[in-house]
């Protein structure tokens, strides 16, 4: 059974009409597993309606078989999902250290609390040389590695990370897959959204292709990226490789 | 008057109005709610310390841990029976602010028929005494409310610097979905701020019984000049809030000695006209995308 | 959709073809004589003066509220200050009549005219804002013109300044010309609020109230669409702010410039339907009447305003649309009274 379940899945904003019409999707548990689709496909608006930030009208998530729809986003992440979304969403008035602490506010312990920010601090040496600075002074690289820190301070069973690559130069970018790849490797199971197909599937192990609110195909990552079809139909329109998420 | 000693009674009744105007950036920053029932709720304030005063010569200093209480129950209220409701309305601002507005006339319309429309204040004995320094002297009454003010403002500080639910207060006032994200329960969490924003305003009624004389309508005075003093601070900016309630209450005073205290208030709305034209994000407040 | 449309009762679409578009215009036809004849049942009518001037007050607030609702419902900007017009129009009157002895009835359309302009002036300020900023300035000029006015002492400042009675022969009387003048600004308004509604204008300033960057991208000026519709709707307030400081003996800033005045006007919109035509006329006959059961059955009180801050709030939570809104939502409002 996969970790986390996704079954004819409807959602969408206000009483706006559905953004996704009925998506139904597996991620295993321990791969990471990478959604591509063109603009406005939903693929960003499926991750929030999975931590509920987004209502789920009809159709069923589940982690490890139990149902998250309904819960609030404090209770989801509870369970073990974690989102990190495009727009970074550090406290842009917070210092580093407070947003790291804030990323472990549902960690009730404060030893560990204390250690796990230790721990990053170390993993992440950026983070610890600008860890009394405001937030919003930091850069769009350095921004993304500290939600990724955020994101270990948690330890979730599933990250979902929304277009790592967004705004950042290459070698930056290069820096963010290393990070999302060495999370995967210690068993974190991660589910990726991404506008540079290619970049995200070749750090993938499964592929999921989204088009006007519903899956069009799944499959291994490695296949996905040598179909010629999807080649042609979603790989090659990377050229506007800064192209917004804004499928709301 | 001495310059000096303007200065001085400008930055006494500063502090006040800083108390007065953080409850009111607070819930702006919470939720984007703007509370024109604000001020209704420090008349509501000034009331229950009047009637303690009158009835049990209950301090007005010490009222506060009535009114404190009693309005933070309202404000939790507040939000539970009312803004919760209605947070997915796209226009949701607008909203607020004609909801308040009718609530505020609601108050004012109970105020008036309890207490008629005629000028209170309670009269504690150093409302009306002075400490002579030599070339200057300073009202004990606005000393004490100067003090009372800034201790209940570094006590939310601390609150909001060092404790738990304070980081969340400040998260949610910082980016409301990136809470959601780390765990913060910012529906409770809005009602703790409500609670705290309308239980300021309790406090501050009880330094307004005697700082001041009022009257049920006089609530729509104030919360023009509250509004100026958030305007100026930034919406939503708990240190704006500060900054521009001191600025403007010495504005406001060296305004009263040059052109006559009946000039005193505009001096307030001409400025909160003014910077909503010029700079609507307030002067110290970053711009906002609509 | 299209599922929705198909229930809908055949029936009731026949009917209202049937319906002729004349009879509407009937019904307002007959009501506009109804009212016209009412003064002339002296002395019939008892107590005379009193439904004169109960009837008076009414038309004034569906000016009022017609007026409001071009800016606050068309438009969509809620302006909770525009009892400034009612306190300039009634003084710009007043002061021609105490200083120069020109009667209001000869003064009133220009108290119209400077409110208008004054509209233009404070239009082009108040109007670079939108959403809570706007309806925030917009108190700030309230409290702005309480200071002005309770400090123009040449007006008589806050103690007020005592305005002639208009004498008449038979002083039983002398509540009709108020009656038929009053009974013209209402019509006035009402038709004015009926013109811009079907008018490309009008269409303008809804799509501003709907969505102000595409109606801009739309190519609408909206910023000049904007400031007319805050002039065009002083015209009748300040019309009938000066009808209304002729009928009182003594003029006080209060009187015009307490925030009931200002709540009535949006409460009365709110309540019979933000935006619409009939909703403004409907929600002002229905608060003056319950304001005044409510007068004659537990007496004036200050709990009026609680009523009037306790059924905005209703309004707005459980009928944001209105009486016509709702009625409409459901299908269920009369033809006659969709003016729309």
């Amino acid at each position: 059974m996969a970790l986390l379940e996704l079954r004819d899945v409807h959602a969408g904003y206000g009483s706006g009409p559905d953004i996704l019409t009925g998506i139904t999707l597996d991620v295993d548990e321990g791969a990471t597993t990478c959604v591509i689709g063109p603009n406005g496909a939903g693929k960003s608006t499926m991750l929030k309606a999975i931590v509920g930030l987004v209502r789920v009208r009809s159709g069923e998530v589940r982690l490890d078989g139990q149902r998250l729809n309904d819960l609030r986003p404090d209770q989801i992440l509870d369970r073990g999902v974690c989102f990190v979304p495009t727009d970074r969403s550090l406290f842009p008035e917070m210092s580093v250290r407070e947003n790291l602490v804030m990323a472990g506010y549902s960690i009730d312990d404060k030893a560990l609390l204390g250690s796990r920010i230790d721990e990053v601090l170390e993993m992440f040496p950026v983070l610890a040389e600008r860890r009394s600075e405001r937030a919003r002074t930091l850069s769009g690289g350095q921004q993304q590695m500290a939600t990724l820190a955020r994101a270990w301070i948690v330890r979730p069973r599933v990250l979902m990370v929304d277009e790592p690559s967004m705004g950042l130069a290459p070698q930056v970018t290069e820096q963010v897959f290393d990070v999302i790849r060495g999370f995967r490797e210690t068993g974190m199971t991660v589910l990726l959204v991404e506008q540079n197909a290619r970049k995200g599937l070749e750090c993938s192990q499964w592929g999921c292709v989204l088009d006007l609110g519903a899956k069009r195909f799944d499959g291994p990552a490695d296949s996905i990226l040598a179909n010629p079809e999807i080649h042609e139909l979603y790989l090659g329109r990377q050229a506007n490789g800064n192209g917004s998420a804004s499928d709301g | 008057m001495d310059v000096l000693q303007i200065a001085i009674l400008g930055i006494l009744l500063g502090g006040v109005y800083a108390l007065m105007a953080t409850g009111l950036t607070m819930l702006y920053g919470v939720m984007r709610v703007i509370n024109l029932a604000h001020a209704a709720f420090m008349i509501v304030g000034a009331y229950i310390a009047f009637v303690l005063f009158r009835d049990f010569g209950i301090d007005p200093l010490l009222s506060m841990v009535v009114t404190g209480p009693a309005l933070f129950v309202v404000g939790v209220l507040l939000y539970q029976l009312l803004f919760k409701r209605i947070a997915d309305n796209p226009r949701f601002t607008e909203m607020t602010v004609l909801l308040t507005f009718g609530l505020a006339l609601a108050i004012e319309g109970i105020l008036g028929s309890i207490f008629s429309n005629i000028y209170h204040s309670t009269e504690p004995s150093y409302a009306t005494g002075t400490i002579d320094l030599g070339s200057v002297f300073i009202p004990t009454g606005q000393l004490y409310g100067f003090i009372a003010s800034l201790v209940l403002l570094a006590a939310l500080w601390a609150f909001l610097y060092y404790t738990r639910p304070g980081y969340a207060i400040r998260a949610t006032m910082q980016d409301r979905a990136a809470a959601q994200i780390v765990g913060v329960n910012v529906d409770r969490i809005s009602a703790l701020a409500f609670g705290i924003g309308v239980g300021l305003a309790g406090v501050a009624g009880s330094l307004l019984s005697y700082l001041f004389t009022f009257f049920p309508g006089s609530h729509l005075q104030w919360i023009g000049l509250l509004l100026a003093l958030i305007v100026v601070g930034g919406l939503g900016s708990l240190a704006g809030a500060f900054v521009g309630a001191i600025g403007l209450s010495l504005i406001a005073a060296f305004a009263i000695d040059q052109l006559g205290p009946e000039w005193s208030y505009l001096t307030f709305y001409v400025l909160l006209f003014v910077i909503l034209l010029v700079r609507p994000q307030g002067l110290f407040g970053k711009a906002e995308t609509i | 959709m299209a599922d929705v449309a198909g229930t809908e009762p055949i029936g009731g679409a026949v009917e209202r073809r049937r319906l002729p578009l004349s009879g509407r215009a009937a019904f307002l036809l007959v009501v506009m004589l109804a009212l016209l004849a009412v003064p002339l049942l002296y002395p019939v009518l008892v107590p005379y003066s009193y439904v004169l001037q109960l009837m008076t007050g009414a038309f004034m607030w569906v000016a009022f509220a017609s007026s409001w609702n071009i800016i606050g419902g068309y438009t969509g900007y809620i302006s909770l200050g525009h009892n400034v017009f009612v306190a300039v129009g009634a003084y710009f009157s007043a002061a021609l009549f105490v200083y120069a002895d020109i009667s209001p009835f000869a003064t009133a359309l220009g108290a119209g005219l400077v409110c208008a302009a004054l509209g233009v002036g404070v239009g082009l300020i108040t109007l670079r804002t939108r959403g809570d900023a706007f309806i925030i300035a917009t108190i700030a000029l309230m409290l702005i013109a309480q200071i002005g006015f309770d400090n123009w002492m040449w007006l008589g400042g806050s103690s007020g300044i005592a305005v002639p009675p208009l004498q008449m022969s038979e002083p039983a009387l002398v509540k009709v010309p108020f009656y038929y003048a009053m009974l013209a600004v209402a019509v006035g308004a009402v038709y004015l609020s009926y013109r811009i509604r079907h008018s490309r204008f009008g269409l303008g300033l809804r799509a501003i109230a709907q969505d102000e960057v595409k109606a801009e991208a739309a190519g609408i000026d909206t910023r000049s669409y904007k400031v007319a519709a805050f002039a065009l709707s002083a015209v009748f307030i300040g019309i009938g702010g000066a009808l209304w400081s002729y009928s009182l003996f003594y003029l006080r800033p209060e009187i015009f410039l307490a925030i009931g005045v200002a709540a009535d006007m949006v409460l009365m919109s709110i309540i019979g339907g933000r935006g619409t035509v009939a909703g403004p006329v409907i929600g002002a006959l229905l608060i003056v009447g319950f304001n005044e059961w409510s007068v004659s059955e537990f007496g004036s009180s200050e709990l009026n305003l609680t009523i009037t801050g306790a059924l905005l709030v209703g309004a707005l939570l459980f009928f944001p649309g209105g009486i016509v809104g709702s009625l409409r939502a459901r299908g269920k409002l009369p033809r006659i009274l969709d003016w729309d």
